[in-house]
């Protein structure tokens, strides 16, 4: 646990940026998260036309600018991937695997890449459907949990829950070699359709057969921001804001293409400074 | 402080009360349920007497939590004369438990 930062940006593409230089134009003490290569959208444009200013720029040569601009003004990324973001009433603590960063605002600039839910993921949340299995896998001692994993940390869980849980069902949503260790652990490739029940978990409902389960787990690669930050009010897909860019959670703020389409650099970039100014002036009212 | 409530003192715990029940079951290898725990310990301050916070560890209460049907925590429930009025599951801010509860009161 370090300092306790003014504002913490979460993402690195046009609109994460443009909230850090603005945030640092008014001297505060920023972190900001996200990648090296800034963002991979912005990197793989081939040509982009409708950047005020910059007429037939390449991805590739707006994303140096962009470096550049933040070399000047000894902004640096920090390279963490953020887990969970926690609203604490006065503060909010961002936690990365075991560390823990603080903030007295967010700025989420997240964009969009998350997969939709299953049907009945969200009906069943807390109800038989989680989404860290390392979490909630006492719960589940002796019976029977399927996994729908997106990535390979997935195969780690399984594992782990292999030792609690009676019997599970992996569905792998990617091709690769499975490293699954133990017999109760079954593999199976197929699409998941649907998680049904009554009033708590049943069934999974897969393309080729339907499976009786206790547990389902979802462990995703990328995850929506309301599983990102708990509470946060998301609307068809989107993070809810105001014209502030303000979200429901007090000094949480949002910008760029996770509150909405068009999906523009502009408009991230715009919106990234109407949520760093509005943060300021919350920082400045506390 | 907030007390413990456990499987042997449970039913008589929130019968006996005539004040909305709050009940935060976790447990210690629960991250998520170590970030609400401060939470929760601040609005009981705030909400003060006029309504009753208990923890319960699911580890520790298999019966408590069976019953309830935790499948998931943290789980913060809300009870009023016996029955169970309000059910949150996973870390919320202080805000959005704090109004839920205060809807009880």
């Amino acid at each position: 646990m370090g300092d306790r930062y003014d504002i913490a940006i979460v993402g690195s593409g046009p609109a994460g940026l443009s909230a850090a230089i603005n945030a640092k134009i008014r001297n505060k003490n920023i972190i900001i998260f996200g990648n090296k290569n800034l963002s991979s959208k912005v990197e793989k444009a081939p040509k982009v036309n409708n950047y005020l200013g910059f007429y037939e720029i390449t991805g590739t040569e707006l994303r140096d600018q962009f470096q550049k601009h933040i070399n000047s003004m000894n902004i640096d990324i920090t390279t963490e991937r953020i887990n969970t973001i926690y609203a604490m009433g006065e503060y909010f603590a961002l936690a990365v695997n075991e560390k823990m960063y603080e903030a007295k605002a967010i700025i989420l600039a997240t964009g969009i890449e998350y997969t939709k839910p299953l049907k009945g993921e969200e009906e069943f949340l807390g109800r038989g459907v989680g989404y860290c299995a390392t979490c909630d896998a006492p719960l589940y001692k002796g019976k029977v949990v399927t996994i729908i994993g997106y990535n390979r940390e997935a195969e780690e869980e399984a594992n782990y829950v292999s030792e609690l849980a009676e019997k599970i069902f992996y569905v792998p949503m990617y091709k690769a070699e499975y490293n699954l260790k133990r017999g109760n652990i079954e593999i199976l490739k197929d699409k998941p359709l649907e998680i049904q029940g009554d009033d708590r978990v049943r069934n999974v409902i897969l393309k080729n057969e339907t499976i009786a389960t206790d547990g389902v787990f979802v462990l995703k690669d990328s995850v929506a921001p309301n599983q990102l930050v708990p509470g946060l009010l998301v609307e068809n897909d989107h993070i809810k804001v105001d014209l502030n860019m303000s979200t429901n959670i007090k000094g949480c703020f949002a910008a760029g293409d996770c509150t909405g389409k068009p999906y523009q650099y502009m408009r991230a970039a715009g919106q990234g400074q109407v949520a760093a100014l509005n943060a300021v002036s919350y920082l400045d009212s506390l | 402080m907030i007390s413990e409530i456990k499987d042997t003192n449970f039913a008589e715990i929130i019968k006996s009360s005539s004040e909305p029940v709050v009940v935060d079951f976790w447990a210690s290898w629960c991250g998520p349920c170590k970030m609400l725990a401060p939470v929760i310990d601040e609005i009981s301050g705030e909400i003060g007497d006029k309504a009753k916070f208990f923890k319960l560890n699911v580890d520790e209460n298999p019966v408590t939590s069976t019953q309830y049907k935790i499948a998931s925590i943290p789980t913060v429930m809300v009870l009023k004369n016996g029955e169970v009025v309000d059910t949150l599951v996973g870390f919320r801010p202080k805000d959005a438990i704090k109004s839920v509860i205060e809807k009880h009161i």
